[in-house]
């Protein structure tokens, strides 16, 4: 009886809830509205969104929002906001209601979108080719001649594959009229395919059920045909796909590492790569191996300072002439850019029908160029009521300094002055209509007082080059403005995205998002190792180590103040010694007592060397190689810097204490996370190969400082810094000793903290390496590795003083010199002339 | 007049450069009015890799690459050339500029002699509202283009100060201007940017000058090293004409080309990524020296 009387009230209550998230949904005037049609009635896709979830019920909808932000936060998905300080990087908003698309329209935004793809593909090879339709007079030279991104180097070249653009993304909105209307093109890289992927995930393991229940399009057969086009072209197969990037500092740098791990490409940046005779090179830990094709997200402008812009620091010297050669494929094309020339949308309705003798299947905005008398005339009659743009590139210096400008909205003397540019000249201006964009429902409040409220929407929509023709990503990426003023809208002044979903009519096809490693590397390439990559993996091993062993220093000083009494001041003076010998704390400005020195190593941001210089130097060298560290593993590296960033509640000695242990927590998790789960291949060698060298570092340092006078209370402090005492206390339940500890923390190669167990690591992860030397003889970190395992391997511990630890010291130091100029070759200026295997 | 011109340009590295990889535009062009008989670039060291080659406006550019320490680059044009005496129409008789603004960018021609490709900012040439305001003085309405421009030419003569030490090589037009100094490159830039920020076609040439002056005339500034220049295009019918800003004069049988382009960038004789840690001197000497007979 009680589930008959629970089921109506329940759903009653749902009802109530549906009804309170619409009912004060009011679209704006003169915009059509995706949520509710002309008829003021809610569309019924959007009514069976809005009771499904309402059926969730409060709470359960809040909590759910919260675990996709949490998933959106915990995979690291960050946009850089430039000019903020310290290059801050800011969470992404997700809009946690998607967009919908019915099947019928999509099917319209997809032809229109292949066409658009195919025509816009025929214009830039012409342009880059014959110029037939500038000669005929289809497009005008000027506007051509005048982009920008008109790359005059690559005139009379023609892609590899026979096809400029590779990836198109395109903006496109809803206009007041209902129909769909192509707003920008962009042809150069276009970002946010890896934006939309998060948001994916995000939403559909956030809201599972509502995902099924709409039969929501997969995008992930989109990203593997993209892929296999692109793989098609790797000729010699030396390398993967690369992925070529800016680097960390780039605004949607996150998103090229996160693209280059799911479709398993290399990322590489500029000094990776080298040009010799024409041909592309990656500077690999094995030498120079030939790359093909490469995926950009370079402006094409910097891909070459020799023929390009000089004053570019990211390209590849001489790349455009090995374009010119064929001898590399590379998506998009240099040059594709000239198509997001406002001008460019003038001309294109025409092109269309002169090209593939069709109407445009999506329109354009309407654009008028000032370069031609009646079009100008016409702009200047309809000035208010017009959009003035820049023609060619983002901005007209000393006139439209931000770009384009409602011509309604001057003061007189703005206005006199831009017509009187436009006068003078014209080519540098477009004018264009006004598009109000739809607005599609967001989620405002919690609880009692949720409702959906209209925002201006814009879709970014993604068609890629696949082995045999153009696919449409059925999804994409949708921005959505915080204001009712949708012209203002990028991601740089606000607003938020949301997942796209496109509708099928029929059940689709359960697809694994994200494929895993082995299915994406079908092919096995085990030396495309990057030496960039190689470099900061391995810095990011001594960091993570030498973070560790300042910080047992530091736990190891704190705990002896907390522990007053005793004979504690000796024992403190000398780990206060190894915390300066080991860099992380200084005297240079006199004398300091051992807390506030160790409070300074422990929280001093300014500092050299001190632990959160450190943990900083860490999350810097893991950024640049985050395409190679599991989600995970970069959180702990990003988690240790924000931690070591937070001020210190108090200055005692147990707060530190707590803040040294918390923060070797998070090593520890690292550490797991890089022995369990990274592949045994040359990556993860390097890692290792950082670890153990500053490990060892620090256990010859600290025996040197507490292991040779004999005293059991600096003895301890050794076995404590070595995090050996266990091991000591099973095995000799006796006080410490000069000669068991000695032996335990330097020679004993079972002892995973010991030098011998580092030197023996060494040894085996450069075997494991590619070779440089000839086939036989060692290569010199080898040689060096070699003799010091053996050294350790056959020491007496009595013979052991000072100046022979030291001397291991000096042998590992050289060694990750060795290692440096063997492996580490793009910091050379030049490369071994063979490209030896 | 038939030349026979020598350039040595010497690079001393303060520490040994490990590599290198450069673009060198040091053979001249071959266009209307001048004919390149013979040329030849000698490298000194001899480089890795070397290709000879044209880039899009038809200047002939050498690419060469040093992978090993090097710590001086000698460079040896040796060329003989000749320049016709061109026949230039009467500058009253040259269509009104604002003609000729309005048909270039009416162009449909996208080749390198186009006039569309010098209508637009370039890497170093900005469109600039007071160097335009300076620049209009010369072009009220209706003039001819050829006399207006040639106005210009003596006017910049007139108004700027040649003074090496008050610009570089990478000055702006908008300092030079504001200062009212510089040397031959800042005054072609400060001339194209006036000329293209009235939508007018303005290209720049790099060049040489005959070393010493035909009997009676003045030596002109600039003979004893690279020159630079600047060409207007004046319509279909009367092309592109030279003008020398630096000397007030029109480019004619005393100017050789080298490169020319959209500005210095485009016609740079060396550019390049140099690996080096130092400083670097540099010593460019020039002869033009009149073929007898």
């Amino acid at each position: 009886m009680v589930a008959r009387t629970e089921t109506p009230r329940r759903g009653r209550a749902a009802a109530d809830r549906a009804l309170r998230l619409v009912a004060h949904y009011r679209p704006l005037p003169g915009v059509a509205d995706e949520f509710i049609d002309k008829n003021g009635r809610i569309r019924p896709h959007w009514m069976r969104f809005v009771e499904t979830m309402a059926a969730l019920g409060p709470g359960e909808v809040e909590h759910r929002f919260e675990l996709a932000d949490r998933h959106l936060a915990d995979s690291g998905v960050v946009f850089r906001v430039y000019g903020a300080e310290n290059g801050d990087e800011r969470p992404w908003p997700l809009s946690h209601v998607p967009f919908l698309i019915e099947p019928n329209e999509w099917r319209h935004l997809e032809a229109g979108l292949i066409q658009r793809a195919k025509l816009l593909d025929t214009i830039l090879g012409d342009v880059y080719d014959e110029g037939k339709l500038a000669a005929d007079g289809a497009l005008p030279a000027a506007i051509i001649a005048g982009s920008p991104e008109f790359l005059r180097p690559l005139v009379g070249s023609k892609p590899v594959g026979g096809h400029h653009l590779r990836i198109y993304a395109v903006d496109v909105g809803r206009g007041p009229d209902g129909r769909w209307w192509v707003i920008s093109d962009r042809t150069q890289a276009p970002s946010g395919a890896g934006y939309a992927l998060e948001n994916r995930i995000a939403l559909s393991r956030a809201l599972p059920d509502v995902y099924r229940s709409f039969n929501v399009e997969r995008l992930a057969g989109f990203f593997q045909d993209f892929r296999s086009g692109l793989n098609a072209l790797n000729r010699h197969e030396e390398t993967r796909v690369a992925l070529l990037t800016p680097g960390p500092l780039n605004e949607t740098y996150f998103e090229h590492a996160y693209l280059a791990r799911y479709l398993g490409f290399v990322l590489v940046e500029g000094e990776d790569l080298t040009v010799r005779d024409d041909t592309v090179y990656m500077r690999t830990i094995s030498g120079l191996k030939r790359a093909d094709v490469l995926l950009r997200r370079l402006d094409a402008d910097f891909a070459d300072p020799l023929e390009l812009n000089p004053a570019s620091r990211l390209g590849v010297p001489g790349l455009a002439g090995a374009i010119r050669q064929r001898n590399v494929a590379i998506a998009n094309a240099l040059g594709s850019g000239i198509i997001e020339a406002r001008a460019m949308m003038g001309f294109i309705p025409g092109l269309a029908e002169r090209i593939l003798g069709e109407k445009l299947i999506l329109p354009n905005v309407a654009t008028w160029w000032c370069g031609q008398t009646l079009e100008r005339d016409h702009v200047l009659a309809e000035f208010d009521r017009m959009v003035i743009a820049p023609a060619l590139g983002a901005t007209v210096p000393g006139i439209l300094e931000r770009g384009p400008v409602l011509g309604g909205d001057l003061e007189p003397e703005e206005k006199e002055k831009l017509i009187a540019a436009i006068a003078r000249r014209g080519s540098d201006f477009v004018g264009q209509e006004v598009v109000k964009l739809s607005t599609t429902p967001v989620w405002r409040g919690t609880g009692d007082s949720a409702h959906l409220e209209p925002r201006p929407s814009i879709l970014r929509l993604y068609v890629a080059r696949s082995a045999d023709g153009w696919t449409v990503m059925p999804g994409g990426f949708c921005r959505i403005s915080d204001r009712p003023d949708a012209r203002a809208m990028t991601l740089q002044q606000g607003g938020a995205s949301a997942d796209v979903w496109v509708m099928s009519d029929r059940p689709v096809a359960e697809t694994t998002l994200l494929a895993s490693p082995d299915k994406v590397a079908l092919r096995r390439v085990t030396s495309t190792l990057p030496s960039r990559a190689a470099e900061n993996l391995f810095w990011l091993g001594r960091y993570v180590e030498r973070t560790e062993a300042a910080l047992r220093i530091i736990r190891a000083i704190a705990g002896r103040l907390v522990d007053e009494g005793g004979d504690g001041a000796a024992v403190t003076a000398r780990l206060v010694a190894i915390l300066i010998a080991s860099g992380a704390a200084s005297t240079n400005d006199g004398p300091m007592q051992p807390a506030p020195l160790a409070l300074s190593a422990l929280t001093d941001r300014k500092a050299f060397n001190t632990v959160p210089r450190l943990a900083e130097a860490s999350r810097r060298a893991a950024s640049v190689i985050r395409d190679r560290l599991s989600p995970d593993a970069w959180r702990a590296v990003a988690d240790l810097e924000i931690l070591m960033q937070a001020p210190l509640e108090s200055r005692t000695g147990s707060d530190m204490l707590e803040r040294a242990n918390e923060a070797l927590r998070l090593i520890a998790a690292f550490s797991g996370l890089a022995q369990e789960n990274m592949v045994r291949h040359n990556g993860w060698r390097f890692l290792e190969l950082g670890r153990r060298i500053d490990r060892g570092l620090a256990v010859a340092r600290a025996t040197r400082y507490c292991g040779l006078s004999g005293q059991p209370a600096e003895l301890d402090a050794l076995l404590e810094l070595a995090d050996s005492q266990i091991t000591y206390r099973i095995r000799y339940v006796m006080e410490a000793a000069r000669m068991p500890v000695v032996d335990l923390v330097l020679l004993d190669a079972g002892n995973p903290r010991a030098l011998a167990f580092q030197a023996d690591r060494i040894r085996q992860s450069l075997a494991d390496l590619p070779a440089h030397a000839p086939a036989g003889i060692l290569g010199a970190a080898d040689r060096l590795a070699t003799r010091l395992s053996t050294e350790l391997g056959t020491a007496d511990v009595a013979d052991l003083d000072h100046d022979t630890i030291f001397g291991y010291e000096t042998a590992l130091m050289r060694i990750s010199d060795e290692i440096a100029l063997a492996y580490f070759t793009h910091r050379r200026a030049t490369d071994p002339t063979e490209a030896g295997d | 007049m038939l030349y026979d011109i020598r350039q040595v340009t010497q690079y001393s590295y303060a520490s040994p450069v490990p590599f290198a990889r450069q673009v060198l535009r040091l053979l001249p062009v071959e266009r209307a009015g001048q004919r390149v008989i013979a040329a030849d670039l000698s490298i000194t060291p001899s480089p890795t890799e070397r290709h000879d080659g044209f880039d899009f406006f038809g200047n002939r550019i050498t690419t060469v690459a040093f992978a090993f320490p090097h710590e001086e680059l000698k460079l040896e044009t040796r060329a003989r050339v000749l320049v016709e005496k061109a026949t230039r129409p009467d500058p009253a008789a040259t269509p009104p500029w604002e003609h000729i603004r309005r048909i270039a960018v009416s162009e449909t021609d996208l080749g390198p002699r186009s006039p569309v490709h010098f209508l637009f900012a370039s890497r170093l040439i900005a469109i600039d509202n007071a160097i335009g305001a300076y620049v209009a003085k010369s072009f009220p309405a209706g003039r001819p283009i050829f006399e207006a421009a040639f106005d210009l030419t003596k006017r910049i003569k007139a108004d700027f100060n040649y003074d090496p030490e008050a610009t570089d090589v990478k000055t702006l037009p908008a300092d030079a201007f504001a200062k009212r100094a510089g040397v031959c490159q800042d005054f072609a830039h400060v001339m194209i940017a006036g000329l293209r920020t009235l939508g007018l076609p303005a290209a720049y040439v790099s060049g040489f000058l005959r070393t010493e002056p035909p009997p009676g005339r003045p030596r002109l500034e600039g003979a004893d090293a690279t020159h630079a220049w600047v060409a207007v295009w004046c319509g279909r019918g009367a092309g592109w004409i030279g003008l020398d800003p630096t000397n007030g004069v029109v480019a004619d049988e005393d100017h050789v080309v080298l490169a020319l382009g959209r500005d210095y960038v485009d016609a740079a004789p060396a550019d390049g990524v140099i690996v080096t840690s130092g400083d670097h001197t540099l010593d460019v000497a020039v002869d033009v020296i009149p073929v007898e007979g």
